[in-house]
């Protein structure tokens, strides 16, 4: 290489980047603001300018609005992959949420709540704690939206701060739009939570039917939605919430609409009068029509929830099936659609007019519409038992049209009809015979082989007609040859002449010899069998009566009817299906080991997983894709749900536990020994008590090089002489992988003297490292047991007996008592026992009693205001050396 | 000749804005200092999470002036901001005595960067409102400015608080950089 080539590596060309840099930190700001422009383009077609993060930050404190959002939009699109640098937006945003431009502070709390990036999240509090309490309802509304996303963050963060409560009171503010914000961040938030978080209340109820009438249409939805969730506490109560909403149903906007239908529908469960409810029904027919005048795929969902609705309720349409008859240019999803719901509509006074319709149609040239005409026919025949006679004529007529897939449906509707009404219409048989050689699709086939077996004794020459199905016996499909198999031993029972013997014996030996289908071979042999040792049976058997059918075709299920219903206006009612079957959430469960929530499950889906009304959502041909993106992480099986936590931290036990599920489920287990300090073992572990005894949880996981075996654990001397019960079982610990076990505890072995206090010195050893120690606390209660209940008059006695010196009482400020009966629940838990309670001012003066190991009493009195921070707690023992460890025991639990 | 010189200098430098850093530890007084010499009065501050830049126009030259949080987990990122940085005021605490051989390394960490060559230096010992604040040769003292070598320098005692000093530096700087020290 000549000196001259090193011309090749210099270059005076500085590459897009770099010239970037230069422009945004020019001196002059139109430069700048060109330069943002720029990068913004580069990144809107793909271009990776992350690199130019800090430059670009750089620019985001100024004046100009345009720019500013620029970088606002650089910044949601980069400050994942710059999570370090994205710091450096902090103080801007800080700044802006107080800006006097209420514009700007609600575009700085919306774009940092659309950056997922942790070490940002805790900036974002305090800027959002000002932003809900802003003047400007703007700004509140934006907030409010920004607590739903943070809570999709870091749940615990949203409850730790008191957003939840925030929200909840911007549903009385005086702004509709903050209300109806607020209403959609908590529905968001309910949804991703299994407690419940959102309940409307007698009061609530009152500020959002006032809102409901002020807000923009999408807000009437998102209130609407919350509504419908609301259980009315009677008849009274559920007419007045519908009548203040009846006037929604007048609205333009589709979604609303439907969402009012909805809302009525739940709320009409409770109304117990018929002519309110008759009325009710008056008025929801004419929006439901209005909106099949809207676009073909507005109609399309309007009609899949009105196929719903008409299954709940037939009376709110019954007199408008004229709007479902099909319109030549309607598109064929809608026209499938309105088939249905006419035959739901179809009945006696109007089947005149939709057979009408219904012969029409078959004629048209859309082979699938056509073909779910003729079926449309026999569903009403077997619906509609007057009037059946008139629709096997329209068949008839049809099949004399002689169209082959025309005859061939009607066929296989004829089939079903005969099933409905046996033994009066067998007349036109004849005619079907004719059309016997046109026959060329296995249900149809199927169908007429089924019509002369089950008939053969009024066709004369049955054997004939099968003989000619027989030649081609092995070239059928299976469910032809099943039908001819059984055909056939029908009409040998029917009419045991040598024709049909013979045929019979063709038939069992193709079935049985000459086939590999297990199933056709299997039917053989039976009935070879039962006609070989008793033809009598045989025909008990094969004759027997059939039960009548009904037409239930697309009738769903009432649970799941009412399951859809709930989520009218939803994709879940355009599928039919109910959410779960296609969207999957996970679910922060927080605390649910002693707080029970029966009806969380059935709370937190009956939400709408995305919504659909809109004039955006195409038919049929819309992707399954719901609104949650494939980033969610499958929810955990429902059976689990103490592990569903994993999905806001991710420490690494949760997931373990998934895999054992032996192990003690619950919240993760505090860690002991970090891994950092276990030379890669870490150890995590909790006192438990469970089932009466105390165990020591534990949780072993090797994040080092080498496996790990021969665990031991030795305790310190401590006050309750803590020691282990048994040996402790930790298998060997392959590198990467983790165990869990129960260690049984015993008490009073070595009782270290001194002060009573909660320290728990843990030693643990095992074959590779060296012996670890780490001290752990004892939590006071788990050492309550089961038999602390004490009858009022012991308490009353006990009270009396113990001198007033033994009577210790502490106040814990910070604690708070939301509802006496959760509170007692948990604390019943831990096996402190309620005894009584009374009224004291607005107090609530609580006697509880718990006893520890060696029967020592404790007699409790907690005195709260409901509501209030500030428990006092007042304890009677004759051990008053354990107060304290008592008092820190109760303000834990009442924490929790 | 020379008065036309320097007109045409000065002018040239009115239209071209100073880019000055305002580095040193957290809590030292940094965003108070800036929007002291922005609007002239005292604003409540909270740690800057990142940065300030404002724009102060003084003695004819424009100072588009960076206000860095001090935070440990921030100082990494200040050298985001070296290039074409003509002047560095470094603020000290001057009542915190406890953290300024933290001040002190850092300011030498700062003159050690390759981009701040040129760069002039003003180290502002600010909080002299407190008692027990050290005095400036006490500060130059800490911060062993002595060492600086073929850089120009200067230290001002001051307090943002009340206003004391902070112009004093400011004019030092300007002419600095108007007789093309920096």
């Amino acid at each position: 290489m000549s000196g001259h080539d090193s011309k090749y590596f210099s270059t005076t060309k500085k590459g897009e980047i770099p010239e970037l840099k230069e422009e945004l930190n020019s001196q002059y700001k139109d430069k700048r603001k060109d330069a943002v422009k720029k990068v913004i383009a580069a990144m809107t077609v793909g271009k990776d300018v992350s690199s130019l993060f800090t430059d670009v930050v750089n620019c985001m404190q100024t004046e100009n609005l345009e720019l500013k959002k620029l970088v606002y939009l650089y910044l949601i699109n980069y400050a994942k992959s710059q999570p370090d640098l994205a710091i450096l937006a902090v103080n801007t945003f800080v700044k802006d949420s107080q800006d006097p431009n209420p514009l700007i502070r609600a575009l700085a709390v919306r774009t940092m709540g659309c950056i997922r990036v942790d070490k940002i999240t805790e900036y974002l509090c305090d800027p959002l704690q000002r932003c809900l309490k802003d003047d400007d309802p703007y700004v509140r509304k934006t907030a409010a939206i920004c607590v739903a996303k943070l809570y999709d963050i870091n749940a615990e963060l949203v409850e730790d701060r008191g957003f939840l409560d925030a929200l909840k009171d911007l549903i009385s503010d005086n702004n509709p739009m903050v209300v109806a914000n607020a209403v959609a961040a908590l529905a968001e938030i309910q949804e991703s939570s299994s407690r419940p978080i959102f309940e409307i209340t007698s009061h609530t109820l009152s500020k959002l039917l006032t809102a409901l009438n002020e807000c923009t249409e999408w807000g009437q939805v998102f209130i609407l939605d919350a509504l419908s969730k609301y259980k009315a506490a009677d008849a009274r109560e559920a007419e007045n919430i519908v009548e203040r909403v009846t006037p929604r149903l007048q609205h333009a906007n589709c979604a609303v609409v439907l969402s009012a239908v909805k809302m009525i529908l739940q709320q009409m469960e409770l109304i117990t009068s018929t002519d309110v409810v008759r009325n009710l029904c008056k008025k929801m027919a004419p929006p439901l029509v209005t909106l099949l005048s809207a676009e073909p795929e507005i109609q399309y969902v309007a009609l899949r929830n009105i196929n719903l609705i008409v299954q709940k309720r037939p009376t709110i349409l019954a007199h408008e099936i004229k709007v479902f008859f099909c319109k030549y240019n309607d598109p064929i999803y809608v026209k499938m659609e309105k088939l249905e719901i006419m035959i739901k509509l179809a009945s006696d006074r109007n089947i005149d007019q939709v057979l009408l319709e219904f012969k029409e149609y078959a004629t048209e040239v859309d082979v699938d519409f056509v073909r779910k005409a003729v079926r449309a026919i026999g569903r009403c025949a077997i619906k509609l038992e007057r009037a059946a006679e008139r629709c096997i004529s329209v068949l008839l007529e049809l099949i004399k049209i002689k169209v082959n897939y025309v005859v061939q449906e009607a066929i296989i509707v004829i089939k079903d009809i005969f099933r409905r009404y046996p033994n009066t219409y067998e007349s036109i048989i004849a005619t079907l015979c004719e059309s016997l050689d046109t026959l060329d699709e296995p249900e149809a086939k199927a169908s007429m082989i089924w019509i002369i077996g089950e008939y053969a004794e009024r066709i004369d020459n049955a054997d004939e007609l099968l003989e000619s199905f027989l030649e081609s016996f092995p070239e059928e499909p299976p469910q032809v040859q099943l039908q001819l198999l059984t055909a056939t031993v029908k009409l040998f029972l029917k009419k045991p002449t040598e024709g049909p013997q013979q045929m019979i014996q063709v038939v069992l030996n193709n079935a049985t010899v000459e086939t590999d289908n297990p199933d056709l071979r299997d039917r053989a042999y039976i009935y070879w069998r039962l006609l070989s040792t008793d033809p009598e049976a045989a025909k008990d058997v094969v004759l027997a009566e059939k039960p009548v059918i009904s037409d239930d075709s697309n009738q769903l299920d009432p649970s799941l009817l009412d399951e859809l219903l709930s989520n009218i206006a939803t994709l879940s009612s355009v599928y039919h299906k109910p959410p779960e079957a296609f969207v999957t959430r996970v679910k922060t469960t927080q605390k649910t080991e002693e707080e029970d929530y029966p009806e969380a499950g059935e709370q937190s889906y009956s939400d709408s997983p995305a919504r659909v009304a809109d004039s955006g959502a195409s038919p049929p041909a819309s992707s399954a894709n719901p609104q949650h993106p494939a980033s969610r992480q499958p929810a955990a099986p429902a059976a689990l749900p103490d592990l569903l936590d994993l999905g806001m931290d991710n420490s690494s036990s949760a997931i373990v536990s998934v895999d054992q599920p032996a192990s003690p489920a619950g919240p993760p287990l505090p860690v002991v020994l970090p891994a950092s300090s276990g030379q890669g073992l870490q150890i995590s572990a909790q006192l438990i008590r469970r089932d009466g005894q105390v165990f020591y949880s534990m949780m072993f996981e090797n994040n080092s090089q080498v496996p790990l075996d021969g665990f031991m654990i030795q305790f310190n001397k401590n006050t309750f002489g803590l020691a282990a019960g048994g040996q402790l079982q930790v298998p060997q610990l392959l590198p990467g992988t983790s165990a869990s076990t129960l260690l049984p505890m015993v008490l009073f072995q070595n009782i270290s003297p001194g002060p009573a206090n909660t320290l728990l010195q843990v030693a643990i050893k095992n074959n590779q490292q060296p012996v670890w120690y780490f001290n752990d606390k004892i939590y006071f209660h788990v050492l309550f047991t089961e038999d602390g209940r004490m009858e009022r008059s012991t308490f009353l006695e006990t009270w009396k007996s113990l001198p007033d010196s033994n009577e210790v009482s502490r106040d814990f400020p910070a604690s708070v008592i939301n509802s006496v009966e959760t509170t007692l629940d948990r604390l019943a838990a831990s096996n402190m026992f309620f005894i009584a309670k009374r009224k004291h001012a607005n107090q609530e003066v609580l006697y509880l009693s718990a006893k520890i190991p060696r029967g020592i009493p404790f007699l409790i009195e907690l005195t709260a205001v409901i509501g209030t921070p500030g428990v006092k707690c007042a304890i009677k023992t004759p051990s008053p050396e354990m107060a304290p460890l008592f008092f820190e025991a109760v303000e834990t639990l009442l924490k929790s | 000749m020379g008065l036309v010189f320097s007109r045409l200098f000065s002018s040239l430098f009115g239209n071209k804005e100073a880019r000055i850093l305002v580095l040193g530890l957290d809590n030292a007084g940094k965003t108070t200092i800036l929007y002291r010499l922005q609007m002239g009065e005292v604003v409540s501050t909270i740690p800057t999470i990142g940065f300030n830049v404002e724009t102060v126009q003084y003695n004819n030259i424009k100072f588009q002036v960076w206000d860095l949080g001090g935070q440990t987990s921030i100082r990494p990122y200040w050298r985001c901001y070296f290039p074409n940085t003509q002047a560095i005021i470094y603020v000290v605490d001057s009542s915190d005595t406890d953290r300024l051989v933290v001040a002190k390394e850092e300011f030498h960490a700062i003159l050690e960067e390759e981009e701040l060559k040129g760069a002039v230096v003003l180290i502002y010992a600010n909080k002299q409102d407190l008692p027990g604040a050290l005095d400036d040769a006490a500060v130059t003292e800490a911060l062993e400015l002595h060492k600086i070598k073929s850089r120009q320098w200067a230290i001002f005692k001051t307090s943002a608080i009340k206003g004391e000093g902070l112009f004093e530096g400011l004019d030092w700087l300007s002419n600095t950089l108007k007789s093309g020290g920096g």
